[in-house]
This record gives C-alpha cells, structure tokens and sequence, in this order.
C-alpha cells in the first residue's frame, strides 16, 4: 500500500505467508511546520480473530514492528511500532477502527483512524466497486492534529484506489494492489 | 422369493452406484456457499487459486448469492474437502458443496 496525505505518507509492503499472519515492511514519514520525523522498519501483523457471518465480516489485527526512526537534524535511531485494527462490513457498511504508535529516542508519533462508509450500490464481483467514507484521523504531533476527511474508495480485480480531501484542503491518495 | 425383482434392485443399485462415483463425462458444476464474503477485493484469491486448478476450467465467484462456483473440466474432479480447505485458508467459512450437472453458465446467470 502507498499512500497518505499531505502530512504523512506511508509506504507498506506485506508477505501473507498463512491466512492469519503477514510480514513486511513499512515505512512512514511524518511532515510538518515543526520537524519532519522518518521510520522504516519491519512489521508482522496477526489476524486475532475474524467472524466470518452470512452477510457480514468483522476482523481484529494487532501487529508491531521493529525499525529506524529519526527526527529532521538527528540521526538515526533503534525504534518500535505497535498496530491496532479492527474492523466490520457488510456489502453496503463499512466500519473501521485503528491506531499506529512509532516510538524511538527522538520520535514519537500516533495515528489513530475511525472511518464510516457506506456503498451506494451493492457491486458484484467483477464490478467496479465503491464506497463513500468519512474518515477521522488524529496524528499526534502535528499542528492540525484532528482532520476529518471525507474520501471515496474504489477498487477492481487486484486494484484498489483512494481519493479524499480533508475539510481544511489537504489532499490524500491511497493505493494498493494484490499480488 | 421374486429373483427378477431382486435383481432389477441389484441392478439398478449397481448402475446408480457406479454413475455417482465414476469420473463424469460430462462437466459438472461445483456450489460452494460461502460466509464472509462480502468484499470483491478480498476474495480475488479465490478465483485465481482456482482458476490454476487442473481440474477446474471456469471460475466465478456470486457475492449476492454467496456461492464460489466452479466448473469441472470433463474427466476430472476437485474434491469437496479440497474446496473447503481452500475457501478456509483465504478467510472465508464455507458451508455446504454441491455439485450438479447444470451447465455453469446457466449457474451462474442464475438469480436468486
């Protein structure tokens, strides 16, 4: 996945080697008026539970990585990610729910998102498929730290794409592919 | 005792036996209905697992009416357990497989 906003960009590359287990590589860059902070790492995620019902999915992942982080001017240091997400969806709702904490000597950032949406049409499997969601994302650290961004998700086939824009302007873009 | 009663049920019992067990000549249609799948982008795995399958030769997965829906080529099988295992491993619960001598493209235009 690769994506973010004007003030943070993300970069993710996973390895799901069993259905409930992924490892990779992450790396993120936080930008503001007052320091830019940078952490490349690793990260193994777990799926913890996930109820698979007749018109439903509800997931909850943990995951922690272990990597580099360094605040603009210093150098780099040993740091630690911990991740939570949980989620639920239907066909026509979709909820979500997660947090990100990178903490090293210098830096020390959180990111925690819920989002709301929902599909106005129900796609079938080869359809282009889309969803209206409202996102609220706080990101500790920065000088607008709360942003509400409302953004429209759209994928196909292997392809996923997501296009928003906070209430204050800012652009974000998220893409990810299946491999 | 009726011996031509007797085995006209033979027979008919051997007939259907070996009509249920042996390898189709036909391709048969494979149902496999399935809980959690709610999201295109998450069950690509599923159609592309299969569609490499040896003994599959089409491949469609119905979001509406929950069903993964395979085609058998003629002469070959997938096992049910097989089918099961796989929709398990990509995160999803399957729940029931049948198979039927529908053809698959009549399977899958149906609508509930």
């Amino acid at each position: 996945m690769l994506g973010g906003t004007d003030s943070m960009q993300n970069f993710e590359l996973y390895h799901s080697y069993t259905p409930k287990t992924a490892f990779g590589l992450h790396a993120m860059r936080f930008e503001d008026g007052r320091n830019d902070d940078l952490f490349a790492g690793l990260q193994h995620n777990w799926l913890l539970k996930r109820w698979n019902l007749p018109d439903a999915q509800a997931n909850v992942y943990f995951g922690v990585g272990a990597g580099i982080a360094k605040e603009e001017g210093n150098s780099w240091s040993p740091a630690g990610l911990g991740f939570f997400r949980a989620d639920y969806e239907t066909r026509r709702i979709f909820t979500a729910f997660e947090t990100k904490l990178v903490g090293s000597e210098d830096v020390s950032r959180g990111v925690t998102r819920a989002s709301i949406g929902f599909a106005p049409y129900k796609a079938e499997f080869e359809q282009l498929n889309t969803w209206l969601i409202l996102q609220l994302e706080h990101v500790s650290g920065m000088e607008d730290d709360l942003a509400i961004i409302p953004k429209i998700r759209l994928f196909k086939g292997n392809y996923f794409l997501e296009l928003g824009c906070s209430l204050e302007g800012a652009p974000l873009a998220n893409f990810m592919v299946h491999f | 005792m009726n011996h031509p009663v007797i085995l006209s049920l033979i027979g008919a019992w051997l007939f259907a036996t070996a009509t249920a067990h042996a390898a189709p000549d036909r391709a048969m249609t494979v149902k496999a209905s399935v809980d959690g799948m709610v999201c295109s982008f998450c069950a690509q795995g599923i159609v592309a697992h299969f569609k490499k399958h040896k003994a599959v030769s089409n491949v469609h997965v119905d979001l509406t009416r929950k069903l993964v829906i395979l085609e058998e080529k003629k002469g070959s099988s997938i096992s049910d357990r097989e089918i099961t295992d796989f929709i398990r491993k990509s995160g999803f619960e399957p729940k029931k497989v049948e198979r039927s001598t529908e053809p698959f493209t009549q399977v899958k235009a149906a609508r509930k």
